[in-house]
């Protein structure tokens, strides 16, 4: 560029760059310069000069004329040239210094170019120098790509090390799944990294592993089994869905909980044996607990099984539910279809298990109890053992709609046993009593019955007299079969509670609380009886029965009553209380255990029986009149039916029970206390009112046996307890036969003349002498009613039995005399109206019972010869000799008189 | 049932109201104490099977109520008796003040051999104490009996008392003191002893030289 500019500036027109011109030049060439026509200053390649001068030539071509012309010219070109000339020399210097200044601007270039080509050369070194360390860092990225997968190997290597700890480590978390999961692509990375051979025998121990944690898996299975945990079944479930294994674990599962059930069984027995080695039997074990401890190690196990029941209750629970969810949501691929196969499988498997657990649960509890000395529990503790067992059984019923029929059976076999051996314990009591017993009145209110008595509580609303037709009736219609499924339905609610709720109480942690009453454990309701709030207070129960005032207004006021004016009240002993106590303990198992009421009856009748017999057998020893007439019928009966079941003393029959022994103890041999009158009262008297208190639950025995059974218990009122009052007579007839003494009045009888010709006006000595006795007989007798309350109905026997045995006493007297005159008869009637009207202020009786018979006797004297035959042949209550003796008085014919002794002798082969 | 002993003695408990005569009784028999026992009814009944320096004698103990109403029906159990526990409540002086009373009825009515053992119940609460141990000694002391405080609710001194006194009756028997074969002695061969002691039975009276009829 700059070189152009060089060469333009030495294409300008000469003037400008000019510099000035000499003086020469000044006008004159000014002029010349101005001439030359313009067209000359044209670049020679526009313009031809020699051309235009020829063109131009003067147009008459003269010598002269080119001459002036070129002259002209010659002139211009000197001008020219000069000027040029100048013009050239004038711009040499700037010419000069241009070209200094081109000349370094030369040197300037050719040092740039120099640069540029260093430059470049640089540049080319460069731009060699990166294209190597590019390849470098490909390579390096390879490199690391490759040991980063080598890396990464590794590290799985090293996970696929820490497997087996890993492993442990989610299942201590619970994370079943997620360690089965882990194991098993663990096993899955193991095979495909085979190349690798520090993990070749990984995927043994792998499998090994697995195989660990199945194991493990199983043992939390097994522990589902004494406590199901919804959470950690479901987490097992998915951890056993991933293996496969969903049926096999189901039955794993069934066979953990048969074991589970044997072992808690052995867990629960085992704290209450002594030392025993693990091989023993669970019965051996069983036989080992000491009965003390049994019920308490029976509840142990009863607590310990329902656990399991209840873990596999909520395990059958929660597979419906699962079931039904999953059904829910069910399509019908393939897929499908087998897992609802399977399911179909597993809910049957449970359904099954259900009853084979309770099976189970049932033959250990039998087992337990059958080898556990069941008869050796105390009666609460028996009881509180029939709470159990029905609670297990309504347990059972829940649990699997099992009417537990096996152990029905045997508790109702083991109840029977357990019922006789405690009653064998009782009756050997009862004999102790017995034998012991004073025969004192125990003071008693008036109102005593045996509702007063603890044992009885319970029944109060079944036996309160005005309550009770109402409550029978009620019980009756309904039958008592459907009362006690109203019963177990509502206990049912009740124990499902304790199958649904997350709660580790059992149904029978009820029986480790001492305050519950057998009634709470039995689920019967105690009905409340507001109105009846005010007699029922408990103290009333425990002791205010027992009669203070009674007791202390007879003492202060006897001497001012008259025997005929004693009120009701009531006799019993100590040995009464306790058979009636007895007997409410009996009953109480009957109530619990209503299938076998009609034995427990009949146990407790047989300890009326024994009280009835020892009271008869104690008291009627001395005896010393004929008896036939002092026993009824059925009293006889009774009596003997009683004493096949029981032996004579010294007789040894375990069947049986053993006939207590006389009493040594007691004084039955004085006249001041009338022959121990007192004792055979309280005797008598408290074996009616035992009588009576059976009478009084005959209405609620009857609605607690069957139908059918009735009859027994009609049977046993009317031929047992109905003839209890029937012992007065023979009983009370050993104190009144003593009253007078008949050897001594027969005598006196005997001195009597009875062949006298007139009717005498006084009575005959001998009825002073009978009314004298009787008069010290009633002293006595009053004496021992400030002892012992009498009533009325015990005077009255008591007396009644005292004209008895004088009537027959004055008939054998009578009979005596051999002569007989009208007077005579008439005498004797004389004698024995007398004694009546005496023995009737004295006894209080009106009339006198009895007297017919010694009427009828003496004024058979006056009958005809064929009334006195019929009087003969009917009147089978006078003996032979009786007969004989009225025959010889009355008949003086001699003919009829041994026709009549042939009628009466005869009759004795008759008879 | 199947039990065999040598000797059968014959015990009373007695003793005022409430001083817990039948919580000993059970707390021997193996039973539970109770805190709210109901006042003994008449008599109550327990029996127990103890061994005596190698010897098994069944304790026949008769628990006779306290209250006073029941006197006449309690001392009827008196009779015959061996040995009897005499018991009074140490937080009751009016209970210690009745004792003479009732060992005047134990001597009276039961065999003049009786042996007697006094008892202090209700040691466990001592900070009621009305009686002091000193004075009760020396009223054993003057009576001729034995003496123990026991509290029938701890079980302390319990089966001692009725060992105690059992013991001093086998003791008497071996020394001659006492002797089993005479009637109302409240002793009894048992079982297990060959020379059972067969009660003479009362004599059957025969059905009488009476000729009447009834």
């Amino acid at each position: 560029m700059i070189s152009e500019d060089c060469v333009e500036k030495r294409h300008e027109p000469p003037g400008y760059n000019s510099r000035s011109l000499s003086v020469a030049h000044t006008a004159a060439d000014l002029e010349v310069l101005r001439e030359i026509e313009n067209v000359y200053f044209s670049p020679p390649s526009e313009f031809d000069a020699a051309r235009y001068v020829l063109e131009h030539a003067p147009t008459p071509t003269t010598c002269e004329a080119v001459e002036l012309m070129f002259t002209k010219l010659k002139r211009q070109q000197q001008v020219v040239s000069g000027k040029a000339l100048h013009l050239i020399s004038q711009q040499r210097d700037n010419c000069d210094r241009e070209f200094a200044e081109i000349q370094i601007i030369r040197e300037q270039l050719s040092k740039t170019l120099e640069t540029c080509r260093k430059a470049r050369e640089h540049l080319c070194t460069a731009s060699n120098n990166l294209t190597i360390s590019t390849f470098v860092i490909l390579a390096n990225v390879r490199k690391r790509q490759i040991i980063k997968s080598v890396l990464k190997s590794l590290e799985l290597l090293r996970s696929l090390r820490s497997v087996e700890k890993d492993v442990a480590e989610l299942l201590n978390k619970k994370e079943y799944y997620e360690a089965i999961e882990l194991i098993l692509k663990s096993r899955k990375a193991a095979a495909s990294h085979k190349e690798y051979t520090c993990i070749a025998d990984l995927s043994s121990r792998l499998q090994d592993t697995l195989d660990m944690t199945e194991e493990k898996l199983d043992s939390v299975l097994s522990s589902i089994c004494y406590n199901f945990d919804e959470d950690v079944f479901k987490k097992l479930k998915k951890a056993y869905d991933l293996l496969g294994k969903t049926q096999a674990a189901m039955e794993q599962l069934h066979m953990h909980y048969s074991s589970a059930v044997n072992e808690s069984a052995i867990e629960a027995v085992k704290p209450f044996t002594g030392e025993i080695s693990i091989e023993t039997k669970f019965q051996e074990m069983c036989l080992g607990v000491p009965p003390n401890k049994a019920p308490n190690c029976l509840l142990n196990l009863c607590e310990k099984l329902f656990m399991v029941m209840r873990s596999y209750y909520l395990l059958v629970d929660w597979h419906s539910k699962h079931d039904e969810e999953e059904k829910a949501q069910a399509s019908s691929n393939v897929f499908d279809i087998e897992k609802n196969v399977s399911r179909e499988y597993i809910r049957q498997k449970l359904k099954a298990g259900l009853i084979r657990i309770w099976h189970d649960v049932q033959a250990k509890v039998s087992t337990f109890l059958k080898n556990s000395g069941l008869e050796e529990y105390p009666f609460e503790k028996f009881i509180q053992m029939l709470g159990i067992l029905r609670k297990l059984t309504q347990v059972a019923e829940i649990f699997c709609g099992d009417t537990s029929d096996l152990l029905q059976d045997f508790i109702k076999t083991q109840s029977v046993s357990y019922i006789k051996n405690y009653h064998r314990g009782r009756m050997e009591e009862l004999k102790l009593f017995l034998e012991n017993e004073g025969w004192e009145q125990c003071p008693v209110k008036s109102t005593f019955n045996l509702l007063n008595l603890q044992e009885f509580k319970q029944f109060k609303k079944y036996l309160n007299p005005s309550k009770a037709d109402q409550s029978i009736a009620v019980k009756t219609g309904s039958q008592s079969d459907t009362t006690s499924s109203v019963h177990s339905q509502d206990d049912s609610v009740y124990i499902a509670r304790y199958f649904k709720y997350k709660t580790t109480q059992t149904p029978f942690e009820i029986f480790r609380d001492e305050n519950v009453t057998n009634d709470d454990i039995f689920g019967i309701e105690t009905e409340l009886e507001p109105s009846d709030d005010s007699e029922d207070e408990p103290d009333e129960l425990k002791r205010d029965y027992v009669d203070e005032t009674d007791r202390d207004s007879i003492t202060f006021d006897k001497p001012a009553k008259s025997p005929s004016k004693v009120k009701e009240s009531v006799i019993v002993t100590n040995t009464t209380l306790s058979v009636l106590r007895n007997c409410g303990q009996y009953l109480q198992i009957s109530r619990y255990l209503p299938q076998i009421s009609l034995e427990v009856i009949m146990l407790m009748n047989q300890l009326f029986d024994y009280y009835f017999y020892a009271v008869h057998l104690f008291f009627t020893t001395d005896l010393d009149v004929a008896s036939t007439t002092l026993y009824s019928t059925k009293l006889s009966a009774a009596l003997k039916r009683i004493s096949n079941n029981i032996n004579s003393p010294g007789e040894e029959d375990a069947k049986n029970f053993v006939c207590p022994d006389l009493p040594q103890h007691l004084d039955m041999s004085s006249e001041a206390n009338l022959h121990g009158l007192s004792e055979r009262i309280v005797a008598v008297e408290s074996a009616i009112f035992l009588a009576k208190q059976f009478e009084l639950l005959q209405p609620y025995l009857e609605t607690i046996v069957a139908q059918h059974q009735k009859m027994i218990l009609e049977h046993f009122k009317d031929n047992t307890l109905a003839v209890a009052v029937d012992l007065r007579m023979p009983v009370y007839m050993c104190s009144a036969s003593k009253a007078v003494d008949a050897r001594s009045a027969l005598i006196a009888m005997s001195q009597v003349r009875w062949d006298v010709k007139n009717v005498a006006v006084e009575n005959s000595p001998y009825v002073d002498m009978i009314i004298r006795k009787i008069q010290v007989f009633a002293l006595r007798l009053e004496n021992i009613a400030s002892k012992v309350s009498l009533n009325l109905k015990v005077l009255n026997s008591i007396w009644s039995m005292v004209s008895k045995f004088i009537v027959h006493l004055l008939v054998e007297g009578f009979s005596n005399a051999t002569k007989c005159s009208n007077g005579g008869r008439g005498l004797m009637q004389l004698d024995y109206r007398q004694l009546f009207v005496k023995l009737e202020k004295i006894s209080g009786l009106k009339p006198i019972p009895y007297q017919d018979y010694v009427d009828r006797y003496v004024k058979a004297y006056y009958l005809p010869r064929n009334e006195l035959e019929e009087f003969v042949l009917e009147r089978t209550e006078y003996s032979n000799k009786h007969l004989l003796a009225l025959v010889a008085c009355a008949c003086e014919n001699k003919r009829d008189r041994q026709a009549l002794t042939a009628i009466i002798e005869s009759r004795e082969s008759l008879a | 049932m199947s039990e065999t002993y040598e000797y059968l003695f014959k015990f009373l408990v007695i003793g005022s109201a409430g001083t817990g005569k039948s919580s000993l009784l059970n707390n021997f028999i193996g039973n539970k104490f109770k805190e709210d026992r109901c006042h003994t009814i008449g008599v109550e009944f327990g029996s127990k099977i103890v061994n005596i320096g190698g010897k098994s004698t069944k304790l026949q103990i008769w628990d006779t109520a306290g209250q006073e109403r029941f006197r006449s029906v309690t001392r009827s159990y008196y009779r015959g008796a061996a040995g009897a526990l005499l018991v009074y409540d140490i937080t009751s002086r009016d209970s210690f003040n009745a004792l003479s009373n009732w060992l005047r009825d134990a001597r009276s009515l039961a065999s003049p051999n009786i042996v007697i053992l006094l008892v202090g119940n209700k040691k466990d609460i001592e900070e009621s104490r009305e009686v002091t141990f000193t004075e009760a000694s020396q009223f054993a002391q003057e009576n001729e009996l034995m003496f123990l405080e026991s509290s029938a609710k701890t079980g302390e001194n319990v089966e001692e008392a009725f060992l105690k006194c059992s013991k001093t009756i086998l003791a008497k028997i071996e020394t001659g003191e006492l002797d089993p074969e005479r009637i109302g002695s409240g002793i009894q061969y048992g079982t297990s002893t060959a020379k059972r002691l067969t009660a003479p039975k009362k004599p059957v009276r025969a059905p009488t030289e009476c000729a009447c009829r009834v």
